[in-house]
Formats: C-alpha cells, sequence, structure tokens
C-alpha cells in the first residue's frame, strides 16, 4: 500500500514537472503528450495492478510484472545503445570544433631560437 | 620532398623541448600539438622554432595527431608526415630509416618496430600484452606486424590523406592499422630504438587500458 501511494504521488509529481517543462517550451508537444500518457498509465497500473495480469495472460507470458520487465528492458538497452551513439558523435562534434579552433588559431615560429 | 614531424604533447614540460630538438635535426619542420596540457609544455615549445598548436580541451592523443596532421598536410605542404612522441622514447636518428622507404617510393607507410630493433628496458609483461596485441591486430586489420603499438610512423602524403583518425583515445593506433589494411596502403616495419625509463613507464598506456582499447575498437566497427 505504501509503495502503491509513493508511486502514485511520485508520478503525478514528474506529470506536473513534464507539464511545467513543456509550458517553459524545454520540451517539444509530441514529448510531453508520450510522458503523459505514460504516466497516466503508470498511476493506473498503481490502482489497478490486476489488468497487467490480464494483458500478460493475452500476449502469453505470466505474470503482470513479468510482462512490464520483459517490454522495460529491451526499451532501456535500445535507449541506453542510442545514448552511446549519440554522445560518441558529439564526441566527434566537438573534436573537429576544437581542431578547428587550433587550426585557426596555429603559432608558426617567428624566427628560430636557440634550443633551450 | 618535404619531411614534418608531428608531435601531440600533452604535459611533457620536461621532455618536449629535446623530443622537439631532436626530431628537428631530421626533417623539414616540426608541429607540435599541445592537447591541452595543465604545464608549460606550450610556452617551452613555442621556443624551439616549431610550429605550435593547441586544443582549447583535451581531446587525447589520436585526435592531436589528426589536428596535427592536417595542419601539415594543409598550411605545410607536407610530402612525407612523421609521428613521433614528445617523451623523448623515440629517438630522432631513427628518422631517416623510417622516410627512406617513402622518399624512394616504395611504400606507403613505415611502422617502427621495437622487436625488428632494440626495446630498451621493456618490462616483461607488457613484453607479453604486447604479442597479445599483435594477435588482435592480425585479426581486426589483416595487418602482419611484429609490434602493433608503436607510435612512431611515416606516411607519404597519399597516406596521410587516406587516413582520417575518428577514435581519439589511445585506440587510434589499431584504427590506423586498420585503415592501412582497409585502404590497402603498402607498408613496411622499420627496426626502431624505443627507450623506456621509469618516467615514460609510468605515463605509458596502462596494462588495462588495452581492454579500453578493445572495446573502442570493436565498437568503432559497429557504429561507425
Amino acid at each position: 500500500m505504501l509503495f502503491k501511494i509513493f508511486l502514485i504521488v511520485f508520478a503525478i509529481l514528474v506529470m506536473i514537472r513534464v507539464y511545467k517543462q513543456y509550458h517553459a517550451q524545454k520540451v517539444s508537444g509530441s514529448w510531453f503528450f508520450f510522458w503523459m500518457i505514460f504516466w497516466v498509465l503508470v498511476i493506473f497500473v498503481a490502482f489497478a495492478p490486476q489488468t497487467t495480469d490480464l494483458v500478460a495472460s493475452a500476449v502469453g507470458v505470466g505474470r503482470g510484472a513479468d510482462l512490464i520487465v520483459y517490454i522495460s528492458l529491451p526499451i532501456i538497452f535500445y535507449s541506453i545503445f542510442r545514448l552511446v551513439v549519440r554522445q560518441d558523435q558529439q564526441n566527434k562534434e566537438l573534436t573537429d570544433l576544437v581542431r578547428k579552433i587550433a587550426l585557426d588559431n596555429a603559432e608558426p615560429p617567428t624566427e628560430k631560437k636557440d634550443a633551450v | 620532398m618535404k619531411t614534418v614531424a608531428v608531435i601531440p604533447a600533452y604535459n611533457e614540460q620536461d621532455r618536449v623541448v629535446a623530443a622537439i630538438n631532436d626530431a628537428t635535426a631530421f626533417v623539414d619542420a616540426v608541429v607540435v600539438v599541445d592537447d591541452c596540457s595543465k604545464d608549460k609544455t606550450v610556452e617551452l615549445a613555442k621556443q624551439t622554432g616549431a610550429h605550435v598548436l593547441r586544443h582549447i580541451i583535451n581531446r587525447d592523443q589520436g585526435a592531436a595527431l589528426q589536428t596535427g596532421m592536417d595542419y601539415a598536410l594543409s598550411r605545410l605542404g607536407a610530402d612525407v608526415v612523421v609521428h613521433f612522441d614528445a617523451d623523448g622514447q623515440m629517438a630522432g636518428s631513427d628518422i631517416p630509416a623510417m622516410i627512406a622507404p617513402i622518399l624512394a617510393g616504395e611504400v606507403d607507410v613505415t611502422l617502427g618496430s621495437r622487436f625488428l630493433g632494440k626495446a630498451v628496458d621493456i618490462p616483461t609483461f607488457r613484453r607479453l600484452m604486447l604479442k597479445v596485441a599483435i594477435f588482435f591486430t592480425f585479426w581486426t586489420s589483416g595487418l602482419v606486424l611484429t609490434d602493433t603499438h608503436n607510435g612512431f610512423r611515416a606516411l607519404s602524403k597519399k597516406a596521410a590523406n587516406a587516413i582520417r583518425l575518428r577514435q581519439d583515445h589511445k585506440a587510434h593506433a589499431t584504427e590506423i592499422l586498420d585503415q592501412i589494411g582497409t585502404k590497402r596502403l603498402s607498408y613496411r616495419e622499420i627496426p626502431v630504438t624505443i627507450r623506456y625509463n621509469a618516467e615514460t613507464l609510468a605515463k605509458g598506456q596502462k596494462t588495462s587500458a588495452m581492454f579500453r582499447v578493445a572495446s573502442d575498437v570493436i565498437k568503432g566497427k559497429f557504429i561507425h
């Protein structure tokens, strides 16, 4: 029961935060819609967890909790993969930028100095 | 034919001047690429008569090498580019032997080998790990080499233009070999002397970093 209350309160707080970010134009309309639907579903499952068992049975999985894990894990791994790829790309863009600055500010020798 | 040495440097204030002077005697120009050192590497390099470039954020050795090669090719019109370390492990006197086959038009790339020449005071465990790296390199690039992790290289203009380093970190060494293989560049190993001492061993690549290199190489094959 305590966990159910915590989950519902947490979901409501996240929805408020997502709304504020959407209002401040920090997230797009589609992301706002997606996250709102997601957390509404979380609240629904918190109130009626047995519904997940019905869905699990319909798709041939034993329990609702198992179904949630089976769906979540591939999504999480794929999300991590995409983040790694994006981070890699950003690292390369950063290197390109640092290189351009270095080349633009290259200092050729003005005169041959004596060895230090 | 213009030969340019590219020296990537990071926190080498105690050794970079000697390395620059050592290379200068055997090449037409030296390009030092400082990778955002925290010490006086840049200031000291500027006093030697080398061309000096500076990364404003540390991007690691592979990135610094590529920056130096871009400068050598586009601004200095280099015909041969030599990769030379800033820590004094390499001997400038090996440069003529490294570039001779390229100047003669015999090969596109020469690669220094400690195991054809002399590896002075190399620890036994590191020697063993290098043997493992030889097998890994053959598996990934198809190149048969006696020394796969030697930063002493010379490239013709054709090879320097063909090779584009995408790996910033230590995996760039393996990436260079990969690209020599995929772009069908001709290569030859040249015996060179690499001097090890307590300072350079402490600063050098840790054995555990080989796993990161392997990871970067494998990741690079799938993501790029």
